[in-house]
């Protein structure tokens, strides 16, 4: 079943409801170590995506996204989910529905992008790395109606797998020894907005 | 904490609100954070945008105007604009012959402005190019330059880079102009007193009161050492030895440069610092054309001062004696 931009439409609405249900557990997350926003920024940045008048090109439906991230949120984690957006918009660019069986590309498309932005590797604990996961269990799963499963589960388990090692990257990584045995909290935002989706 | 101000929250805002309305000839308030040269744009010329946190007056805001910046997106006290106002900011400064954006190294406003760059290239077809000043000897090695900070040396490029639109360059010339300009100058700061974040309301780092910390970073970013306060000849000396030692000047060279106070650090003392590093430069056989001593980049009420050091060749010498003029910095 091809997705259109009504659909896109209807997934963010679903994704700010969870966002916004979840903004207290992410900034407490994020308190740990860094400045204690981050569920505001993700809250936010998917109310203002849920507002949006979406065009029937999906490319600029995307764009919009990435505005409204830009708009929202100056931090860091604000202009990387916009840079992932406009990755995705580039590649959709004056089309009007694309297929499940794209979206794993469209994520790794989303995932380059914003390595080079954010001057960050995969590996060193932050959102990339559940992205990471993501892209490769879309990769390997054969029947369209399971891809939001597999996604869902690749987003917890990578919390749960770097969840005893250090950050290595962004602000936390000044906390990198106190970080050991605390979730990431850009991780658990990718869970929110995935399982957000459902 | 000791701040004249009328609510934290309103620092930004009023501090823009008093600037345009002191020098209306020359800002203007175009968006929401977003500041543009007053009048009409010249048709063809190139545009220069700049962006930073705010804290730092003169820097950034303050080199809008006539030879040197076009426009400038402001963010809170030492915080990164968003990339919205930044693209706000190079659509109204686009003329038609494409943007450069030229600002301080530093990862939030980087990132901003290369997510800025793309949306306009996205959605407006504005070719733009970027040049983030990294002229913080100290920050890193000279073997990493690229990962230095961007401190008070940045008003050369935004000078030549200026100075080069004006004269309508093209947008390649004028950002290989700013980005030889960046490369051509160093510089590296010391502290005695650290400043305050209004909506922090006390300092983010300390200094003892008998003591100094050498190469300090604006916003109070760690230095090399932190000791007993030495005589300015002293400090003078270190600095100089450090950028010598870094883009080591000879004989027959000529410079400009800048002995920038941090806020608090009174002119007297600036000057007392630039009798020094004239006999310094004297000693060496270098000639310094448009010496710089004021206040040009500062940390609000930080106590201390910069030296920065910009070599030049004859383009760029043209370049910084070319008129310019905004409320800091003018040249006839």
């Amino acid at each position: 079943m091809s997705i259109t931009s009504d659909d896109l439409r209807a997934g963010l609405g679903r994704i700010a409801a969870r966002a916004s249900a979840d903004r207290d557990a992410l900034c407490a997350a994020d308190a740990r170590l860094g400045d204690g926003d981050l569920g505001i920024t993700v809250a936010d940045g998917f109310a203002a995506c849920a507002e949006l008048d979406l065009p029937e090109d999906v490319g600029r439906a995307f764009f919009e996204m990435s505005k409204a991230w830009q708009k929202a949120s100056s931090s860091s984690f604000g202009t990387l989910t916009a840079t992932g957006l406009m990755a995705v918009a580039k590649t959709l660019k004056e089309r009007t529905e694309f297929e499940p069986s794209e979206i794993g590309g469209l994520l790794a498309t989303a995932r380059d992008a914003m390595i080079v932005r954010g001057k960050a590797a995969l590996g060193e604990k932050t959102v990339l790395d559940g992205l990471q996961a993501q892209v490769d269990a879309l990769d390997a799963c054969r029947n369209d109606d399971n891809l939001l499963d597999a996604a869902i589960r690749a987003a917890a388990n990578t919390v749960m797998r770097f969840q005893p090692l250090p950050n290595l990257a962004g602000r936390a990584r000044i906390f990198a020894d106190k970080s050991v045995g605390l979730p990431d909290p850009g991780q658990l935002a990718l869970v929110t907005m995935t399982e957000g989706l459902r | 904490m000791k701040k004249i101000l009328n609510d934290p929250a309103a620092y930004v805002d009023e501090m823009l609100e008093g600037l345009v309305a002191a020098h209306p000839e020359i800002y203007h308030a175009h968006a929401h954070r977003v500041i543009l040269r007053a009048g009409a744009k010249a048709s063809g010329k190139v545009g220069i945008v700049t962006g930073g946190g705010s804290g730092h007056l003169p820097v950034f805001t303050g080199y809008v105007g006539r030879g040197l910046l076009d426009g400038c997106a402001i963010g809170n006290v030492f915080a990164s604009p968003s990339a919205e106002q930044m693209a706000d900011t190079i659509r109204a400064v686009d003329a038609g012959a494409g943007v450069l954006c030229l600002y301080g190294n530093y990862g939030g406003d980087v990132m901003n402005f290369d997510m800025a760059a793309e949306t306009v290239a996205f959605e407006d077809d504005i070719r733009t190019t970027s040049v983030a000043v990294a002229d913080d000897v100290v920050s890193a090695p000279r073997s990493e330059a690229g990962k230095r900070r961007g401190v008070a040396g940045m008003i050369y490029p935004f000078k030549i880079a200026g100075a080069a639109a004006e004269a309508m360059a093209d947008l390649d010339e004028v950002t290989r102009l700013a980005a030889k300009a960046s490369d051509s100058t160093v510089s590296m700061g010391m502290a005695m007193t650290p400043c305050i974040i209004p909506q922090l309301g006390r300092p983010s780092s300390v200094i003892a009161d008998d003591e100094m910390e050498m190469g300090m970073g604006i916003h109070g970013e760690p230095g090399i050492w932190t000791g007993p306060i030495k005589t300015a000849d002293a400090i003078l000396d270190e600095m100089f030895d450090t950028l010598q030692k870094d883009r080591p000047l000879s004989s027959g060279d000529r410079v400009s440069v800048l002995v920038n106070s941090l806020g608090a650090t009174p002119l007297e003392e600036l000057y007392i610092l630039y009798r020094r590093l004239h006999a310094r430069l004297d000693d060496l056989g270098v000639t310094v054309v448009m010496p710089l001593v004021g206040r040009y980049a500062t940390s609000m009420e930080m106590t201390g001062a910069t030296l920065s050091i910009l070599k030049l060749d004859d383009e760029l010498e043209t370049l910084l004696r070319a008129p310019a003029h905004c409320a800091f910095w003018s040249v006839a």
